[in-house]
C-alpha cells in the first residue's frame, strides 16, 4: 500500500471526509497521518495492509459503542475502504504527553510521585472500565501509553485490537509483555490483559523489566525460543521471595535496586504474590484491577511532605515515626485520618485523594501557631461531627483544624466517605 | 526531585544489523553507487529507531568482500555513529571468506560482547554474482555458528546474474532472497529489509510460534509487492525485459 499524499481526501462510512495534511509516524501495522475534519485536526490510522472483514466490523462496532472512558484515544470514525486499505480517525495526542518508552528510556522523568501514582491509577481505571464493558485489550505493551509526566494524566492509545472478551483478534502481544499463557499459544483475554497491567505498573514504577535479573542477562543471546522460556515457561520475579536466581544486577538494573525498598511494602508484597509462581500460572487468580486501584491509592495515602526537607515522601505507617526517603529525617506521623481500612498521615502540605480519581480533596496545612489544619479543595462541603456531638460544616476552600475525635463525612460526587481524625 | 531525576534507561539488549556487501568488480558503476546511498541514507533511520526503542538499541556492521574481506569498523557502531565510507567495486567474489570471517566475529569474543546481552542479529547480504572462492566451506563453518542459526538472514540478488542458490544456502530459505532489477528498487529494498529487521523484537506479533526471520520475510515480501523491479524468489514476479542491466555499462 503505497502512502497517502498531502490533500488526499479520504471519505468516511458516516458520509464525512478527512484531507490528509501531513506523515506523523509510522508503526509495524500503519501510518498516522494529521487531517483535517471540517477544519478540526484529527489523526488517522491508516493500514499498510487492510486487516480482514472481522476486524473492519469489529472496528465498526467499537466506535458504534463509544470509549470505555477519557483514558482512551478510542477510534471515533471509521473510513470506507479505499485506495487499497483502510482506517479510522482518532483524536490528536495532545503535545505534553509522552510515549512510555521514553520514561524507560530515560528521556523524561515524572515531575513527582503524585504524578507517577495518577498515571498508575488512570491506567488501571482505564483498564477496569474497557473490561467492565465486556472488552478485552489483547496487545497492552509499553507503546500502548502517552503520559503527561507533570500531572501523570495517561491517553492509551492503539485500541483498535480491542475486542469483545474471548474473541480472538489475531493478535498474540508483543515479547516481555505477554502473559505466560499466551507465549505457550493460548488466546489473549482480560486476564492475560491483567498480567500485561501488572508489568506496565512495575515498569512505571520501577523503571526496570520484573522478569529480568541475573538469570535473563546471563544469556548472551535472546533467541525466540529464550524468550519463551524466560518471559513465559519459566518466568521467574526479579524479587521472588523464594526464588533468588534472577535478582537484579548492580550497574544494570540500578532503577530497581533503587526504588525496591522505597514504595511502600504493601505495594512490594502485591508485586511479590502477583508475580509469583502460583499466580503466573493460575491466571484467574490475578488480581482485578478495582483491587489494583485500592492498592494504588493506599501507596499514595503513605506518601507525605516531609516536613524538614520539603520534598515528597513515602512513610510506612505503622508508627507514630516515619523515615524520609531522601534523607533519613524522620517525620511524626502520628495524626491520621482513617477512612474504612485506610490510615492517611496527616503532615504539613500533604494532599489528600478521598476517591481514586487524581484529583485532591483536601490539603493538609499548618496555622502561624503550628496547629495543624484540614483545607477542603473539594467542590462539596463536608459534614463534621465534633467528639461532644456539634456539627459543623467545611464548605469548600474551608479549613478545619486537625484534631482528635472528628468525624467527617466527605462527600464526593454525591458519595460519602466516613473518616475520623485520630492520633495514634 | 532526588530519587525520580535519579534514574537511568532500562537495559537495552542490543541488535546488531551486518550489512555483508559484495564488492567485486562487477559491482562497479550503478549498483555499488546505489548500495552506498541506499546504506548511507537508512542509517539515520536506524538511529531513530534504536533512539526511541526501549527494547533494543540498534548497532550496525559492514563486512565488504572482494578479493577478501574487509570490515568498514572493527566493532558495532551505534548509527548515529557509523559514518558510512562509500565502499568501491574491484577484483573477485570471496563470499566463502567473508563467511569465515562473519563466522569469526559472531562470538562473545568478538563483536557480540555486550553488558546486558544481545538480541540475534539480522544479516543483510547483498550480491550481484556467484562466490569465486570455497564458499561452502565457508558456509558450513558458518551454519555451525549458533548466533548464525538464530539470526535473521535476507539476501538481495542484484539483477539475474546473482548466483540464487548460493543465497539461499546462505539464508537457508529461497523466501529470504528478493531479486532486485533496478537502481531504485536495490535502494528501496535495502531500506526495506533494514528497518523491519531493526523493528521486529519491538513489535506485537500475531502468531506464536512465527520466527523473527519468517515476519521479517513476510513484512518484506508484502512490501516487495509494491516495489517496482523487486521480487521474492520464493513468488518471482514476471521479468520485466526494460529492467536490466545492460545499458548500465
Amino acid at each position: 500500500m503505497a502512502d497517502l499524499a498531502k490533500g488526499t481526501r479520504i471519505s468516511l462510512t458516516d458520509g464525512g471526509c478527512v484531507t490528509i495534511v501531513k506523515e506523523l509516524g509510522r508503526g509495524g501495522q500503519g501510518i498516522v497521518y494529521l487531517v483535517d475534519l471540517n477544519g478540526e485536526q484529527k489523526a488517522l490510522k491508516w493500514y499498510l495492509t487492510a486487516p480482514d472483514e472481522k476486524f473492519y466490523r469489529n472496528l465498526e462496532k467499537n466506535i458504534m459503542n463509544g470509549a470505555p472512558s477519557d483514558a482512551f484515544l478510542w477510534p471515533e470514525h471509521l473510513t470506507n475502504r479505499q485506495l487499497g486499505s483502510f482506517g479510522y480517525v482518532m483524536q490528536l495526542r495532545p503535545k505534553n504527553y509522552y510515549e512510555f518508552g521514553n520514561y524507560l528510556l530515560a528521556k523524561v522523568s515524572f515531575k513527582s510521585f503524585t504524578a507517577m501514582l495518577a498515571a498508575a491509577m488512570k491506567i488501571c481505571n482505564g483498564f477496569m472500565m474497557l473490561h467492565r464493558c465486556g472488552y478485552s485489550y489483547q496487545d497492552l505493551n509499553d507503546g500502548n501509553f502517552f503520559i503527561d509526566p507533570n500531572n501523570g494524566d495517561v491517553l492509551i492509545c492503539d485500541n483498535d485490537n480491542v475486542m469483545p472478551q474471548g474473541e480472538k483478534s489475531g493478535i498474540m502481544g508483543k515479547a516481555r509483555y505477554m502473559a505466560p499463557e499466551i507465549v505457550a499459544g493460548g488466546i489473549p483475554d482480560k486476564r492475560s490483559d491483567r498480567f500485561s497491567l501488572s508489568v506496565i505498573l512495575f515498569m512505571l514504577f520501577y523503571a526496570n523489566h520484573p522478569f529480568e535479573g541475573a538469570r535473563v542477562v546471563a544469556c548472551p543471546c535472546m533467541t525466540e525460543s529464550f524468550e519463551r522460556k524466560f518471559y513465559g515457561s519459566e518466568a521467574i520475579f526479579v524479587y521472588d521471595p523464594t526464588n533468588n536466581t534472577n535478582r537484579p544486577v548492580r550497574g544494570i538494573h540500578q532503577n530497581v535496586i533503587r526504588r525496591w525498598p522505597v514504595f511502600p511494602s504493601i505495594l512490594r508484597e502485591t508485586f511479590e504474590r502477583e508475580f509469583s509462581q502460583e499466580y503466573l500460572q493460575n491466571p484467574e487468580k490475578r488480581m482485578i484491577e478495582q483491587n489494583w486501584e485500592k492498592i494504588i491509592s493506599q501507596v499514595r495515602d503513605q506518601l507525605v511532605i516531609c516536613p524538614t526537607c520539603q520534598e515528597e515522601t513515602f512513610v510506612e505507617t505503622n508508627g507514630s515515626r516515619g523515615k524520609c526517603i531522601n534523607r533519613g529525617c524522620t517525620i511524626d506521623i502520628s495524626k491520621r485520618l482513617l477512612i474504612n481500612n485506610r490510615s492517611l498521615p496527616l503532615t504539613d502540605k500533604t494532599e489528600i485523594f478521598i476517591d481514586n480519581d487524581n484529583t485532591p480533596d483536601a490539603v493538609v496545612s499548618k496555622d502561624a501557631n503550628g496547629v495543624l489544619l484540614i483545607k477542603n479543595i473539594s467542590s462539596d462541603k463536608w459534614m463534621v461531627e465534633t467528639p461532644s456531638g456539634k456539627i459543623k460544616t467545611v464548605e469548600s476552600q474551608d479549613i478545619m483544624p486537625v484534631k482528635e475525635g472528628l468525624k467527617i463525612t466527605f462527600k464526593i460526587r454525591e458519595i460519602p466517605y466516613r473518616g475520623e481524625i485520630t492520633i495514634i | 526531585m532526588g530519587l525520580l531525576d535519579d534514574v537511568v534507561s532500562v537495559p537495552r539488549r542490543t541488535m546488531t544489523l551486518f550489512f555483508v556487501i559484495d564488492t567485486s568488480g562487477s559491482m562497479i558503476g550503478n549498483k555499488i553507487g546505489a548500495v552506498n546511498d541506499a546504506v548511507e541514507n537508512v542509517l539515520p533511520m536506524l538511529d531513530e529507531i534504536s533512539a526511541s526503542n526501549p527494547d533494543a538499541e540498534i548497532k550496525v556492521a559492514a563486512l565488504e568482500f572482494s578479493n577478501g574481506c574487509n570490515w568498514l569498523y572493527d566493532e558495532p557502531k551505534l548509527a548515529s555513529e557509523f559514518v558510512w565510507q562509500d565502499v568501491t567495486a574491484s577484483g573477485l567474489t570471496s563470499l566463502g571468506a567473508a563467511c569465515l570471517e562473519l563466522n569469526s566475529k559472531l562470538s562473545r569474543s568478538g563483536f557480540m560482547q555486550t553488558p546486558s546481552g544481545s538480541f540475534a542479529p539480522a544479516i543483510i547480504l547483498l550480491s550481484d554474482g556467484g562466490p569465486t572462492d570455497d564458499f561452502y566451506g565457508g558456509l558450513s563453518k558458518l551454519k555451525a555458528n549458533n548466533w548464525f542459526k538464530n539470526a535473521i538472514k535476507i539476501a538481495i540478488a542484484i539483477g539475474d546474474d546473482a548466483d540464487k542458490d548460493v543465497l539461499t544456502q546462505f539464508t537457508g530459505t529461497n523466501e529470504a532472497v528478493f531479486t532486485v532489477h533496478n537502481i531504485e528498487a536495490l535502494k528501496q529494498i535495502i531500506r526495506v529489509v533494514a528497518v523491519t529487521s531493526s523493528q521486529i523484537g519491538s513489535k506485537s506479533s500475531t502468531a506464536g510460534d512465527i520466527t523473527k526471520q519468517e515476519q521479517v520475510i513476510k513484512d518484506v515480501t508484502e512490501a516487495a509487492k509494491d516495489i517496482n523491479g523487486a521480487q521474492s524468489e520464493a513468488a518471482p514476479a514476471p521479468a520485466n525485459p526494460s529492467d536490466n542491466y545492460d545499458d548500465w555499462d
